[in-house]
């Protein structure tokens, strides 16, 4: 009798102790759900889209979060970036207009504020957490608005804190993004539409936002880290926007090539590339540099994971400010001081210019780097409209426009002038001169008149 | 002129027309009359067949395989015309891409129709018109009788041509006739006898008028219209994604080719250094000249004959050696552009040019003396390197045109050719990369790079680092040996 007794009191502890700590992290899971889900917003921004040829207006679909008690919501660059308008539904299901204030294409973050003027409720602001605290496996909470079903919440684990993607990535508005910040990813279900939206530790903290998916791959998602977003959504408040330096860099992880570097392990970072007309090419800083130190301070980059950081101790630097490089060349250490200069825009202002049909950019610095282009001079083609005026005259996109009527174009100012002058007139051929590639070419636009403007299908992002 | 003359004067203007459509229908619907017996005696001397195996590689990958074709022995000492139209030096893309696709023959064994049997070797292809050219290497002190082309016809509409075309291998005879008509005589963008009956499959084959007489051999008319932003006239065959236009390759055209035929990695074309454009209507209203035709001189490349000419950026051609250039239509361009390709290296040209002043237009004459053209991507000096399994080129003219980079502004080697799952690939070498460095040394061409990798392969280090320029960045590529 007491055998039996003493089995079933076993069965009984046995049974009683996981189910305890189930019951444990339910509410956990329910704490951190309410400590974040009232802040929560659903984000219907029209956004303008030029790559057409011509403007479409989008309305799309994005998540974000509260995260100040005025009203402003943290969401992605790429959700709200290109905003005319912007709706939001609040966690009450309330919609309330907003305001953009101010994104980071780098960081793909962006800072709506909420117009809560005629809004008679309260807000709810979730807690930013620590992401240099998070650990892999630890419980993570997505939340958002995957394919427009607004305050979905999925779960998950933190898969990896620390992973890379290289910044040749682009926005859709063709900004390059991801340069200066790893990724928490994770297996929480993120789908288009999450974007922008919190992912948050069972402390009911927001650890990262999340930002990007993995298409044909289940369970793929990753977050920009919270304490990067502190950093960006702090500088949007104050300044309005990341003012950051450059020189012109790219580095390359020593890892596979410290033995041909003669660098020792874990010391220094691979200069692999200079930009053209950049502060470092000034500076005769040269790809096959190892720069140990700046400003006395060692850097290293043997892992792509590493890589980051070394940018953002770059960027992060007031813009003009001398930072001094020791620099290791050919088994010589050395100093080299390199005066930053402000990043700057790395896409320009778009134009429709719809009698032409077709869309133009204003060439920043960056876009002159990344098309290969010897100057920033003319602008820039981001869409030919097909059957237009300039798809029959044989534009297309990438050439740059350098002369219109024979007139040479410096900038973006000059030719949205000159276009409007010339739609106002009654000049039916314009004449443009063409850059493409390294070939110069002359085109005829012939101009009807006759367009209208398209409306597309809402999207999730 | 009352209404009884005017009547008769009807009458006898239809009188007259049915008699010369009476006279002209016999000719429209008669059958051809070829003495098929005959001509088969005469073609079968210089007909032959080629038995040609063919590397084919298109980035990663390659393989090979066999072609069967029909030649035409074009001299006595063996030199035979084909169809190279897929040859590798004839593909469109190959000048402009790095990655480009080819088709190299590796062996080439040719039997004439009385079944005799010489090896041969390539010789070339003539890009525009995508004739091939392979030379008997073991005819000894034998002569062929070659086919002699009729030159100075005059091609009618509605007139027959017959041609022998290959037949299957299963199938003996190997030839069989084919007629076909000459259906219009095109005239823009260059004079062309178009065909309807005959087939792609017949191209480059000989072709015969109903006197027996063999009036040139089955081509296309090329499409010019891709011609417009290539200064080095390497574009023009763009247009040939597009449905053929068959027709007649004259007499005239072939005797150049023959006498001279395209030699594989040497350029036979000249040029004159210009990005070129038609000077069309709408333009010429533009620039105030109200010449009917010319040609737009957009670019002018450094160091090049229309440098040294003096000729500029904006400047108008409209005179060559005293002859008005007509070219209304950037189709018509193609016809300049060969016009100076086969003038040859050297040749001194005058042209009068239009050059716009202020308000004003100055008519100014220079001389030109044209040079080689630069070589295209496929005939760049190239280099292998088995261990690795890469190839690469040289850069050449076009790349720096491509990548819209001053001449000389770009150094190293173009990666043209990459084996999935070699060594270099797997070390992280691109198509199209451009390999600047080999372990701290320079390279500006593959005999350099070739060096390189021979003093390395001796000292046979356990990685290699290749410093590369990969489109608007440059970055280091560790590739590791294996050696055993």
């Amino acid at each position: 009798m007491s055998k039996v007794l003493l089995i079933t009191g076993l069965i009984l502890s046995l049974a009683g102790s996981p189910s305890a700590q189930v019951n444990d992290l339910q509410e956990k899971i329910f704490s951190a759900r309410d400590k974040v889900l009232p802040a929560l917003v659903h984000i219907q921004p029209v956004i303008k889209d030029y790559r057409t040829g011509e403007l479409k207006k989008q309305a799309v679909i994005g998540s974000g979060v509260i995260f100040h008690p005025d009203g402003y919501v943290v969401t992605n660059y790429h959700v709200a970036g290109k905003a005319e308008r912007i709706i939001c539904t609040l966690n009450s299901k309330e919609q309330v207009p907003a305001t953009y204030i101010g994104g980071d294409p780098p960081t793909d973050i962006a800072v709506l504020r909420l117009e809560l003027d005629e809004y008679e409720g309260e807000i709810a602001v979730a807690d930013l957490g620590d992401s240099d605290a998070l650990q892999v496996g630890q419980m993570v909470l997505a939340m958002g608005s995957p394919l427009s079903l607004s305050r979905s919440v999925s779960s998950g684990v933190v898969s990896t804190k620390d992973r890379y993607f290289s910044s040749d990535y682009r926005l859709p508005s063709g900004e390059e993004t991801g340069r200066y910040n790893l990724w928490v990813q994770t297996d929480a279900a993120i789908n288009p539409g999450n974007s922008g939206g919190p992912l948050v530790d069972l402390a009911g903290r927001v650890i990262g936002i999340n930002s990007r998916a993995t298409f044909l791959a289940n369970n793929l998602g990753f977050a920009i880290p919270i304490n990067i977003v502190k950093e960006v959504t702090a500088a949007i408040l104050s300044e309005g926007k990341v003012a950051r330096s450059w020189i012109g860099v790219y580095a390359q992880a020593l890892q596979e090539l410290e033995d041909y570097f003669g660098a020792g392990r874990e010391r220094g970072v691979l200069i692999s590339s200079i930009d053209p007309g950049s502060p470092a090419e000034e500076s005769f800083l040269k790809a096959g540099d190892v720069v140990l130190e700046i400003d006395g301070q060692p850097v290293s980059a043997r892992f792509v994971e590493e890589l980051p950081a070394f940018y953002r101790s770059i960027a992060s630097r007031p813009p003009g400010t001398d930072i001094n490089l020791k620099v290791l060349r050919n088994d010589e250490e050395f100093s080299l001081p390199v005066k930053t200069r402000p990043l700057g825009e790395l896409q320009g202002e778009d134009f429709e210019c719809s009698d032409w049909g077709f869309t133009v950019k204003a060439i920043t610095r960056h876009m002159q780097i990344q098309n290969q282009l010897r100057d920033t001079l003319g602008v820039f083609v981001t869409g030919v409209k097909r059957v237009g005026a300039a798809d029959l005259a044989g534009l297309r996109r990438g050439d740059v426009v350098l002369n219109v009527n024979k007139e040479h174009v410096p900038g973006f100012a000059y030719f949205t002038s000159r276009y409007g002058e010339l739609a106002a007139g009654d000049s039916e051929k314009i004449l443009l001169t063409l850059m493409r590639g390294g070939a110069k070419r002359l085109v005829v636009l012939t101009v009807d008149g006759q367009e209208q403007d398209g409306e597309g299908e809402p999207s999730n992002e | 002129m009352n209404k009884r003359t005017q009547a008769m004067t009807s009458s006898f203007v239809a009188a007259v027309l049915v008699a010369l459509s009476c006279l002209m229908l016999p000719g429209s619907i008669r059958a051809q009359t070829f003495d098929f017996d005959r001509l088969e005696k005469d073609a079968r001397q210089y007909t032959v067949i080629i038995d040609m195996k063919i590397e084919f590689s298109f980035g990663m990958q390659s393989n090979e395989h066999e072609q069967r074709l029909i030649g035409t022995l074009v001299s006595e000492d063996g030199l035979v015309m084909f169809d190279g139209g897929f040859l590798s030096e004839s593909n469109p893309l190959s000048p402009m891409s790095s990655f480009s696709f080819r088709a190299d023959p590796t062996t080439i064994e040719i039997t004439t129709l009385e079944d005799e049997k010489f090896d041969a070797e390539y010789v070339g292809v003539d890009r525009q018109t995508g004739l091939g050219f392979i030379r008997i290497t073991d005819a000894g002190d034998r002569r062929f009788t070659p086919v002699e082309f009729v030159t100075g016809r005059q091609f009618k509409l509605g007139e027959w041509l017959a041609v022998f075309m290959l037949l299957p291998e299963f199938v003996t005879p190997p030839t069989a006739a084919d007629v076909g008509m000459v259906s219009t005589l095109v005239t823009s963008p260059e004079e062309f006898a178009l065909t309807v009956g005959f087939n792609s499959l017949e191209m480059a084959s000989v072709l015969f008028d109903e006197d027996m007489r063999p009036v040139g051999v089955l081509g296309t008319l090329t499409d010019p219209s891709s011609s417009d932003s290539d200064p080095g006239g390497l574009m023009e065959s763009m247009g040939q994604f597009a449905l053929p236009l068959l027709g007649v390759i004259t007499g005239e055209r072939l005797d150049k080719l023959i006498a001279d035929p395209p030699q594989k990695g040497k350029t036979d074309r000249a040029w004159l250094g210009i990005t070129l454009q038609a000077l069309t209507e709408d333009i010429a209203g533009f620039l105030n000249m109200d010449t009917p035709g010319g040609i737009i001189v957009n670019e002018v490349v450094n160091g090049s004959p229309a440098s040294a000419s003096g000729l500029q950026v904006g400047d108008v051609l409209y005179e060559i050696n005293n002859q008005q250039i007509e070219v209304n239509r950037e189709e018509e361009l193609v016809v300049f552009q060969r016009r100076i390709a086969d003038m040859g290296a050297g040749t001194s040209v005058e042209f009068s040019i239009l050059r716009p002043v202020d308000e004003t237009i100055d008519t100014i004459t220079l001389l030109a003396v044209l040079e080689a053209a630069p070589l295209a991507a496929s005939d760049a000096p190239e280099y292998e390197n088995d261990h690795l399994e890469f190839k690469s080129r040289d850069l050449v003219f076009a790349d720096y045109v491509r990548f819209n980079v001053e001449q000389g502004g770009l150094n190293g080697v173009v990666v043209s050719e990459l084996k999935q799952g070699g060594l270099a690939y797997i070390g992280g070498l691109h198509l199209g990369d451009i390999i600047q460095r080999v372990d701290g040394s320079d390279i500006t061409s593959v005999d350099e790079l070739s060096a390189s990798m021979a003093l390395l392969e001796s000292e046979r280090p356990e990685e290699i680092i290749f410093f590369i320029w990969r489109f608007n960045k440059t970055l280091f590529v560790n590739v590791k040996t294996d050696w055993n």
